[in-house]
């Protein structure tokens, strides 16, 4: 009896340590998340959840909270819980490879989100949004409506972040044709709101003759426009932002942002999550690297917007 | 005399490895074997080569307004063309067409078929003319900085040679040969104020 006991002991304890543990039978998928203190990564990261359990999955989000360490503690958490794939939004195109590597070389597929990782052989695919022609459509009319001439500023997003570089080589690989439009300062805000309100209220002492910003993401463009009204210029100043958040959409709509860029966050969760469903059955055959469309919203198409989409179905 | 035997040894072998773990090679040598993507290169041949042997295949302009006036999902599905996931879809067109107005921006023209596009010969950026001629694959690219340049490059292109001589010798009335690229969403589509950019333009006499 005794030995009977032990050898149903043993086997409890092998079947607690079943390298990919399933909670209630379901396998899990981790969300990996640059930072949840950004209205457009919650979405982002709720709708991948919400993709990965309608597909039969659990889902747990976790916030990187744009620190690479913290990314790497949330990596290990991930693999060592038996998560069995992970859906990433990295917090550096370069600081992040490790943390990718780390998970392909334990078996775990990663499947990348907006952001991209500087390398091909790492995440099973990624699925960026494409930021450098969303840039370019905004530069073509950020020339139209300052009819080629006055000063501006560029508010850059975090500079290890690939998407920073891409929006700004798109903006400027128009507005650099035009010597009339001059940049008179151009200073990293994080992609912070509260950062991107003290950048441009120092901008605004050296250089108040501005006629325009162009801002990164959207949360530093609602920051520099409130520093803008702080500083009763809210009105000769022509702010533009990119990600197609609620309050950058809504602000098109009220005149104060001249226009943004509608990312797709939907499209691009609801594919990481499809991709992750597909290797997890089974399939290893997924494109390195997909683009997804990057749309100009301004104040003569804002009917067809809505804050992360468009009002009919995309 | 067996210690100093034995340190003689010992130095050598340091000597050894040290020697063998380091290699040491011009920095201009190391440069010159990093393969650097000319995308300037790719450009022109895109456009000057590959583009005008493709032109043979390419849809009339008023030919594809009326396929997608009656059947717009079976046309950008046949037609159209895109890196992108999305909306968004890119059109290879050519056609002649007589010019009507012409303005710093743009050239108005109207088509045989009577429809009335206009030609980009100021605001030339984007990436109409690389993804609508569908002789991109995004796999061949590591990064999406090449893939970008690729596109500024034919801009470039066209608005150095292709834009100026038209500009110059075209006046309302004349006719033009023209082959370019439209940009399209399908999720909005709007047929009027299509803009065509430009890969070749011929002035007919």
């Amino acid at each position: 009896m005794k030995r009977l006991s032990i050898l149903i002991l043993f086997l409890l304890f092998f079947i607690s340590c079943d390298k990919n543990p399933k909670t209630g039978g379901r396998q899990k998928i981790a969300i990996i998340v640059s930072t949840l203190n950004n209205p457009w990564f919650v979405f982002l990261a709720q709708t991948a959840s919400k993709q990965a359990e309608s597909l039969g999955y659990e889902a747990k989000i976790f916030d990187s909270q744009n620190n690479t360490a913290i990314e790497t503690d949330n990596f290990e958490n991930a693999i060592a819980a038996g998560y069995s794939a992970i859906l990433l939004n990295p917090t550096d195109a370069n600081g992040s490879i490790v943390n990718v590597n780390k998970a392909k070389a334990s078996g775990v597929p990663v499947f990348c989100m907006d952001r991209e990782v500087n390398s091909s052989s790492g995440p099973t695919s990624q699925i960026l949004s494409d930021s450098y022609s969303g840039s370019v459509n905004l530069g073509k009319y950020f020339v139209k409506q300052t009819n080629k001439k006055g000063k501006y500023v560029e508010i850059l997003g975090l500079v290890s972040d690939n998407n920073t570089w891409n929006r700004s080589k798109g903006f400027h690989s128009v507005v650099d044709y035009y010597p009339g439009l001059e940049m008179v300062a151009q200073q990293s805000a994080d992609f912070d709101r509260n950062k991107g309100l003290e950048v441009m209220e120092s901008i605004l002492h050296a250089h108040p003759d501005i006629v325009g910003v162009f801002c990164g993401n959207d949360a530093m463009a609602m920051g520099a426009y409130q520093a803008l009204v702080a500083a009763g210029k809210a009105d000769k100043v022509k702010v533009i932002g990119f990600d197609g958040a609620e309050d950058a959409i809504q602000g098109v709509r009220d005149g104060k942002i001249l226009a943004t860029a509608m990312q797709f966050p939907k499209v691009i969760a609801e594919t990481a999550a499809k991709y992750a469903n597909e290797y997890l059955k089974g399939k290893r055959d997924f494109p390195k690297k997909i683009q997804v469309d990057v749309e100009m919203v301004h104040i003569k198409n804002i009917a067809d917007y809505t804050a992360y989409g468009k009002k009919t179905k995309l | 005399m067996k210690k100093g035997i034995k340190y003689a040894i010992l130095l050598l072998i340091i000597v050894f490895l040290g020697y063998n773990s380091v290699e040491i090679s011009k920095l201009s040598n190391l440069k010159a074997s990093v393969k650097v993507f000319d995308a300037k290169a790719f450009a022109k041949d895109m456009l000057t080569k590959k583009l005008p042997r493709e032109a043979g295949k390419v849809i009339e302009y008023d030919e594809l307004i009326k396929q997608l006036k009656a059947a717009p999902a079976e046309a950008f599905a046949k037609k159209g063309r895109a890196l992108t996931l999305g909306s968004i879809r890119f059109f290879m067109v050519k056609g002649i067409a007589e010019i009507t107005a012409i303005d710093e921006n743009e050239v108005q023209i109207l088509t045989e078929g009577n429809n009335q596009p206009s030609i980009a010969i100021e605001y030339v950026f984007g990436n109409n003319l690389r993804d609508a001629s569908g002789l991109i694959d995004l796999s061949d690219f590591d990064n999406t900085g090449d893939l970008n340049n690729v596109s500024s490059e034919i801009n470039k292109i066209v608005r150095t040679e292709v834009v100026p001589p038209f500009r110059s010798s075209a006046k309302v009335g004349y006719k033009v040969e023209f082959l370019g690229a439209i940009e399209l969403n399908e999720a909005h589509l709007n047929l009027n104020n299509i803009e065509i950019m430009p890969a070749s333009l011929k002035i007919l006499p």
